[in-house]
Parts: structure tokens; C-alpha cells; sequence
């Protein structure tokens, strides 16, 4: 009776389940336990970088769409929220849902025609658009403060998105990465999960079985920008400071998918694996070494990100795969 | 109603003239048979009919509907399938996920669609591989895929672009087998591209002849194996002395 209870619990279909539940869980007490402004200030970054990962591989990662310029989607999304409340007092709430909106548009208008490209063609377009895109918010210097950029007013509050102290940010954070998480997830498991992974795979074959590629691609595109959106307004209310140059930057575009590639390109949890290897890193090793030898802390970066990009190819996510294999196995045998 | 009228199809690339004027009719239920020299035009008809190509002149009817500026995607939930020559497997996903993409064409639910990809692949002789990634199947099973995911879209017409090529002459015979059976239970029309003549001769009721772009000749199986144009086009033309 017992054991025949414990198998029907343990059964392989909710282990999963089980184990991504308890993980989110232990991730929530996290910051109660964490001490330190620096110590929070990294895993605010972990959770941010982990969403903005995670916006990304919906198009670069399941439709295989490699995007470069996925900073101008973050840009957008500081600047509308960012201008929304600084010229006219509206809750960077509203903001931040109107910046979704117009990141999606506009990734709407760029990518439709872009997506004729195939492959580095495509990615070439992004890496141009997100140029464009941060030249144009230097130039309209009427709108946009030009490069000298904006310092948010720190009126703190619930309304107003911004708080005391560390712990609301972190929290806030966490809840942002676990809905793109949830989203991605849900996504796929769904038909248009599927159609995203086998265009990626062959786009032609996709077409043949009744797939609207071109459809699916931008529906992943406006997806993917207006989550990317959302976590710039977040992190213009956490710095409370904006400015083209670090908002619009191709780094940060490299980053997103760097952290997803790394964590493991084209699933939920990749992106979040990956940015609590690579944030964390990329934080400490510019703490530690940073001051003493110029350049060291990028150096050290570098090789790392070889050496993981060679030994684990398809991302670190394989590793945590076979763990879990294992621990179903024990589980089942038991 | 004839089920696909193709009138007067031209496509040129360029200064290639890569179909000239073809003409085509084909009834509910036949199995057809698409044969031609290299070059001929029999994949470029294909692309034509099934979406991937526009032609250049001449329309495509298909129940009746205008289908000749419809794309792949719209012909194929009109009911066109096809499959490619060189096979087209979604290499990252296992095998039952590709044959799903199919079976999506036509139900929205997971789970309905998983259980639907699950027959498929009994009928393609897939079982038991189900879990297995596309890119690790061996040729005559990405045969079978690519015609498993082809059937999972539910045609009512399928274009089989030489699945036969390659396979040894009893996983032709498991081919043929359940070619027969889908026209025979399901009720779908055949238009088939085959190089090995045996295999034409035996399943077609009529075959269409291309060569060079043109449609030379039309009938059934015996008519066409003693036309002279024919064997002029696979053999060349008689020395005249």
C-alpha cells in the first residue's frame, strides 16, 4: 500500500515537477539569507540577466533566430518607462507595459521584413539595427537627453516601482524571471513550441508540414522584445540612471545570448543556469581583480567561456540533465 | 471534379525554361507516376504544385480552389503533402516530435496530437523509435520519417519524391505496402517521382513522362513503356543512316 503510495508521488511525471518547484522555492529564500549590499546586488543581477537570458532564447534559442541586437529592445524598454515618468509622472507600471508594447512593435516592424535572412545574414541585420537603434537615441538629444542621460528622481514606493534597500528589487527580480521561465515552459509544450523548434531545424520541411514560418518567427520576435523590455525598465528603476551608450550597447545584446548559449540554448532553464554561472563570474572576478590588473578580470572571462563552450557544447543544461537522469534512476530503484 | 488541374505551368529560371507548358489532371484516388531524365523537371513541378515555387505562367487547381498563389503552408492545410529528396528531418527532435510538427497541422492538443503521431509511426514502421533523435536515424529510417510526417498532416494529395531511392528491395516492398494502404484506407491521391522502373510500373496506374520541361508523354504503365518518344528521351535517338 505504502510503496505502491511513494511510486504513484515519485512517479517520473511529476519528479520534474517536484524538483523545479522545490529550486524555485529554495531560490525565493535566497535573498532572506544572503547579507551584504554586494551579495544582493549579484543576485539581483543573477535574477535580471537570467530573464532578459530567457526573453532572448524564445527567439534565439527555440527558433533559432540568433539575435544581436536584443539590447535596443532593454534600451526601449528603459527609455519609454524611464520618459514616461520623469516628463509626465506615470508609474513606471504603466511604463513598463507601455514599453513592452512599443518594443514589440517595433521589433515587429525591424524583423518582418528581416527574417528573408537566413542564418549570419540575419544576425548581421540585428547587430545594424541595435546600432541604429542607439545612435538614433544619442542623436534625438530633445527626447532623450542625448549621452549625457537621465538620472530617475528616487521618489521610493510601491507606485512608483522603486524601494528602500535591496530585498523588494530581488524579490521583484525573481518574480520576473520566473514568468519568463513559466512562459517558456508553457510555450514549449505548446504547438507553437513545436513549430519554433523544427523551423529551427529546417525551415523549408517546417513550411511543408503547414507551418507559417515567417508568422511564427515574429510572434517569438515581439515576444521575446517586450519581455526583454520589461527587464530595462526594471533595471532603469533599480540604477535609476540611464544612458545610450551602456543601455543600447551590443555587450549587453552579446551577453543575453551568451548566458543562454552557455546555460544551454533552447530550453526554460538554460538561461538561468547560465547567468548563475556567468553573472556571478563576470561580478567577482571584476571585484577581485578588477582594480589591481586592467583588463585581468576580462581575460580570465574569456578563457572560461572557451573552456565551457568546448567541453559542453550544447550548455551546461546536459550536465544538470544527467543529474536528474540519475536521481530518477535511484528514485526508481528504491 | 478533377482533384488537381495543372494548366499550361511554366517556370523559368532565368533563361531556363524549367517547365514548359504542362499540363496535368488528376482524378481522386489515382496513384500516379512522375518519370523523367535527369533534369527534367520532375522536382520543380513539385515545388510548383505543392507552394515552394510560383510558376511563371499557367494556375493550379485543387478541388475546384485557385491554389497557384497560395504558399506551402496554405496548400499543405488544403490538404497537399509532399515529401523531399533529400530528406528533411528536424534533426534536434525526436522522432515522434517531428511527426507532432505534422499532426499539429490539424489539432491544437498536445496530447490528442501525441497520441495521433503514435499510430503514424506504427503505420510508417517507426515503433519503438519514437524517442530516438532524427539526426541519429539511419537513411532508410529518415525515409520512413519523412513520410511519416508527411502522412501526419492528413492529405488529401501527396507528392513522394523518390522515398524509395536508397532502401534495399524488401523496405521497398514495406513502402509500397503502406503507400497502398493509405491510398486504399484513407483515400488519398498519389503523385509519385521514381527513378527505379520496376517500382514505377508496379504501383502507378498512369504515368506522366517529362523530359526537358515538357510533358511527352501520358498513360498507362504498358503505353508508356513502348512510347518512342520515351525511349528516345532515356536511351537518345536512333542513329539515321
Amino acid at each position: 500500500m505504502i510503496s505502491d503510495l511513494t511510486q504513484r508521488i515519485f512517479h517520473l511525471k511529476y519528479l520534474k515537477f517536484y524538483l523545479i518547484s522545490t529550486l524555485f522555492g529554495l531560490l525565493a529564500l535566497l535573498p532572506l539569507l544572503i547579507r551584504g549590499p554586494f551579495y544582493s546586488h549579484i543576485l539581483i543581477m543573477i535574477f535580471l540577466h537570467a530573464a532578459a537570458a530567457a526573453s532572448w532564447n524564445l527567439i534565439g534559442g527555440y527558433a533559432g533566430q540568433l539575435s544581436l541586437g536584443h539590447a535596443a529592445f532593454y534600451g526601449i524598454g528603459a527609455y519609454t518607462s524611464t520618459l514616461l515618468f520623469v516628463q509626465w509622472g506615470i508609474s513606471p507600471w504603466l511604463g513598463m507595459l507601455v514599453g513592452g508594447g512599443v518594443a514589440a512593435v517595433v521589433a515587429g516592424l525591424f524583423s518582418f521584413p528581416c527574417f528573408k535572412l537566413r542564418g549570419p545574414f540575419f544576425t548581421l541585420a540585428t547587430i545594424a539595427f541595435g546600432e541604429v537603434v542607439r545612435i538614433l537615441a544619442i542623436y534625438f538629444r530633445g527626447l532623450t537627453r542625448g549621452a549625457i542621460g537621465i538620472t530617475i528622481p528616487f521618489r521610493p514606493g510601491i507606485e512608483n516601482l522603486m524601494f528602500h534597500g535591496k530585498m523588494a528589487y530581488c524579490y521583484f527580480a525573481l518574480v520576473t524571471m520566473m514568468t519568463v521561465f513559466f512562459v517558456s515552459f508553457l510555450i514549449e509544450r505548446s504547438r507553437f513550441g513545436y513549430y519554433l523548434v523544427a523551423l529551427r531545424g529546417d525551415e523549408d520541411a517546417a513550411q511543408a508540414l503547414g507551418v507559417n514560418t515567417t508568422m511564427c518567427k515574429l510572434m517569438a520576435m515581439m515576444l521575446s522584445a517586450f519581455f526583454t523590455a520589461i527587464c530595462g525598465t526594471f533595471a532603469a528603476q533599480y540604477v535609476l540612471f540611464i544612458e545610450p551608450i551602456s543601455e543600447f550597447s551590443i555587450d549587453r545584446s552579446i551577453l543575453f545570448a551568451l548566458i543562454s548559449i552557455i546555460g544551454g540554448i533552447g530550453t526554460a532553464a538554460g538561461p538561468i543556469i547560465g547567468s548563475f554561472i556567468l553573472t556571478p563570474l563576470q561580478e567577482f572576478l571584476r571585484a577581485w581583480l578588477g582594480g589591481q590588473y586592467q583588463g585581468l578580470h576580462i581575460f580570465i572571462y574569456g578563457c572560461i567561456l572557451i573552456a565551457v563552450v568546448m567541453l559542453l557544447p550544447e550548455g551546461v543544461i546536459v550536465w544538470v540533465r544527467t543529474f536528474v537522469k540519475r536521481i530518477t534512476y535511484y528514485v526508481n530503484i528504491s | 471534379m478533377m482533384l488537381l488541374q495543372a494548366q499550361k505551368i511554366t517556370k523559368r529560371f532565368g533563361g531556363l525554361m524549367a517547365l514548359k507548358e504542362v499540363d496535368l489532371q488528376i482524378e481522386r484516388g489515382e496513384i500516379i507516376g512522375l518519370i523523367g531524365p535527369n533534369g527534367a523537371g520532375k522536382t520543380t513541378l513539385f515545388n510548383v504544385i505543392s507552394g515552394f515555387y510560383f510558376p511563371s505562367s499557367g494556375n493550379i487547381l485543387f478541388e475546384g480552389r485557385d491554389i497557384t498563389s497560395l504558399r506551402a503552408y496554405q496548400t499543405c492545410r488544403l490538404g497537399i503533402a509532399r515529401t523531399f529528396q533529400i530528406v528533411k528531418p528536424f534533426g534536434n527532435m525526436t522522432v515522434l516530435q517531428n511527426v507532432m510538427v505534422g499532426n499539429f497541422c490539424r489539432m491544437r492538443s498536445t496530447r490528442e496530437v501525441k497520441k495521433e503521431a503514435f499510430e503514424i509511426l506504427d503505420l510508417a514502421g517507426l515503433s519503438g523509435k519514437e524517442n530516438e533523435l532524427a539526426k541519429s536515424l539511419t537513411l532508410p529510417d529518415r525515409k520512413r520519417l519523412e513520410l511519416a510526417k508527411a502522412l501526419a498532416t492528413k492529405p488529401k494529395f501527396l507528392l513522394l519524391d523518390e522515398v524509395n531511392a536508397g532502401l534495399n528491395p524488401t523496405e521497398i516492398s514495406q513502402v509500397l505496402n503502406i503507400l497502398r494502404k493509405v491510398r486504399d484506407e484513407w483515400g488519398v491521391t498519389l503523385l509519385v517521382i521514381e527513378h527505379l522502373m520496376t517500382v514505377i510500373m508496379n504501383l502507378s496506374e498512369r504515368i506522366v513522362v517529362l523530359s526537358y520541361g515538357e510533358k511527352i508523354a501520358e498513360g498507362t504503365p504498358e503505353e508508356v513503356s513502348t512510347n518512342q518518344k520515351v525511349i528516345e528521351a532515356y536511351l537518345g535517338e536512333e542513329d539515321e543512316e
